[in-house]
């Protein structure tokens, strides 16, 4: 993508999906002429649809704490990238058209009219946001910027300008289930292949059940997994097998991301919760657990119950409330805290001895889902040496790839290094041999970047991983 | 989306170089796509993992893991990097005419 220059100014902006992508993703792109008046509709509808947005767009004093909290800023040092700056981008527009002071000033109280430069830096810099909300964290205010760049995203995508990647994805999942363009043969082809490796690492088979009926427990992977992370899926059903769960993965959702919370709320969104209850439905699933991946966890955690209506479930529109939603790790840390699971950290086929593992918390587990203490509990249980990163927990930096910003163009690589350049810094310090990333975007930032950019050669695992490895067996069921 | 000339042929590529009608592939257009991605000659081992690809492709719609494409193809990581520097997603999957991997790779 060549760069766009606006007012001398050079912007680095992700590929845009072409025309083909727009039309599988049923996204008209307005003609440039109208894009401004169309996203000062868009975001008319957003401001009185979401508090949220209102809050951050009336209360931000440019107090400045936010932005050396931000990995984005702090690799890059465009003024910009500082949350409250980026915040300012659509708070000028907001100023000037819904605003009193804004309306009769202008400029003079720091309004802007909305233009196509406007539009061509919010399509830069709300894609340069990893929306890891570190600075909603720190703000006195309590204002979450993410809110911001969600609701500016999810305007440039109304109006048709959308990321490849993203829309590409997005196109996957309405049609086949998955971000990952996944079939079903695919899935079972995997499947075949990693049974075959437990085999020969213990000596027992396991299967992966695909569309099962009749099965308890649905587990929903990331597509991610089937390309890059055998052994995330691997230790998934270890720990399936080890307590004998009746369990099944769906060829019809087979997704634990969801980009639609990152980019479209209405339409991609919607379409995988209809997909998993329509699976619940079909298969009698009475429990549901997620795989790892940040960002899903957190749509899946926080956004099913509001999202799932009787427009998507049908008679189901109360399964929120009767099949519950879980994580892997929530559920390994119970039967870890209950002693149920015989764990030999010093014999984990993953982490030799004498090695030692450092943890990278994604930044939705942390500051959304409130899962620190429980990736530890499985993390201390399941391998020899933990060396904590610093600061870590609810305070970690974002790996610099969250929500999606994993552009290969050369710009946007060059970013990605810089995003995480915190991070690396971080990784560095505790002198681990090996990294655990727990969320399938973080692992993709980390496989590419670290070992590309960064030329830091560290194995990369997620925390399923370890767990299925440190996993002692004597038979089938243990449980 | 651009119109380049491959082999001799007029193919639809997208932003990224990976060719949009996957049907259309054949080997003379694969020789064609190779330079592109660093790959001056398609040897023996080349072909093995473009292959492999393929087939993995036309039966399941979707490139393999690339864990599975080392172990059937006989090579490392390592190795499969040295036959295609821009690595198997970018650029084995380009020359196998696979479209571009989604989601988080």
């Amino acid at each position: 993508m060549p760069k766009k220059i606006v007012k001398g100014q050079e912007l680095s902006q992700p590929a845009r999906a072409s025309a083909r992508v727009l039309k599988r993703l049923y996204v008209r792109e307005v003609p440039d002429e109208h894009k401004p008046a169309e996203a000062l509709k868009w975001l008319d509808y957003y401001r009185k649809d979401r508090r949220s947005l209102v809050m951050a767009m009336e209360s931000c004093v440019k107090c400045g704490v936010c932005a050396n909290e931000c990995h984005a800023y702090l690799g890059t040092k465009d003024p910009n990238n500082i949350p409250a700056g980026r915040a300012d981008l659509m708070r000028k527009v907001y100023k000037r058209y819904f605003t009193v002071q804004g309306r009769l000033f202008g400029n003079l109280v720091g309004a802007e009219e909305i233009t196509m430069d406007t539009l061509e830096k919010w399509y830069s810099y709300y894609y340069q946001c990893t929306e890891c909300r570190r600075c909603g964290h720190v703000c006195p205010f309590g204002i979450d910027t993410c809110e911001v760049t969600m609701a500016g995203r999810e305007i440039l995508w109304g109006i048709g300008m959308v990321p490849d990647l993203q829309g590409a994805a997005s196109a996957a999942v309405y049609e086949r289930g998955n971000q990952g363009n996944m079939t079903k043969q695919a899935l079972i082809e995997t499947h075949d292949f990693l049974s075959d490796e437990i085999e020969e690492e213990r000596g027992l088979r396991m299967e992966f059940p695909v569309d099962k009926p009749n099965s308890d427990i649905l587990y929903v992977p990331s597509s991610a997994d089937y390309l890059l992370n055998p052994e995330t899926l691997k230790g998934a059903c270890q720990f399936f097998e080890y307590v004998g769960a009746n369990w099944t993965i769906s060829s019809h959702m087979t997704e634990a991301g969801n980009f639609g919370l990152l980019t479209e709320q209405h339409s991609v969104q919607r379409e995988l919760v209809e997909r998993l209850w329509r699976t619940v439905a079909e298969l009698g699933i009475k429990k549901i657990v997620f795989g790892e991946c940040g960002h899903g966890w957190r749509a899946w955690k926080m956004y099913t119950p509001s999202l799932t209506d009787y427009a998507i479930a049908g008679a189901g529109y109360d399964y929120h409330k009767r099949v519950p939603i879980v994580h892997v790790h929530d559920e390994v840390a119970a039967y870890v805290k209950l002693g149920k699971l015989k764990l030999n950290p010093r014999d984990n086929r993953l982490v030799p001895v004498g090695q030692s593992v450092t943890l990278h918390d994604p930044c939705n587990y942390c500051r959304a889902c409130n899962l620190i203490q429980n990736l530890r509990v499985n993390l201390y249980a399941s391998v020899p040496e933990v060396r904590e990163m610093t600061p870590n927990g609810e305070k970690n930096f974002c790996c610099g790839g969250g929500s999606a910003v994993l552009y290969d163009d050369p710009e946007m690589f060059e970013l990605r290094g810089k995003f995480s350049l915190k991070k690396v810094a971080q990784i560095k310090a505790t002198e681990a041999d090996i990294l655990c990333a727990p969320c399938s975007i973080c692992k993709a930032q980390f496989y590419g970047i670290l070992h590309e950019y960064h030329h830091l050669d560290i194995p990369i695992n997620g925390l399923i991983d370890f767990v299925g490895a440190a996993l002692v067996f004597k038979g089938h069921r243990q449980i | 989306m651009a119109m380049i000339t491959i082999a001799g042929k007029q193919v639809e590529v997208d932003e990224d170089g990976f060719i949009q009608d996957p049907e259309i592939w054949d080997e003379e257009l694969a020789k064609g796509i190779a330079p592109l991605e660093e790959v001056n000659e398609l040897t023996e081992d080349h072909w093995k993992v473009v292959r492999y690809i393929r087939e993995y492709y036309l039966r399941t719609g979707v490139a393999p893991m690339i864990r599975m494409l080392c172990k059937n193809s006989g090579f490392t990581l390592k190795q499969i990097y040295e036959l295609f520097p821009t690595g198997p997603a970018k650029g084995a999957c380009k020359i196998a005419g696979l479209p571009k991997p989604t989601g988080c790779v």
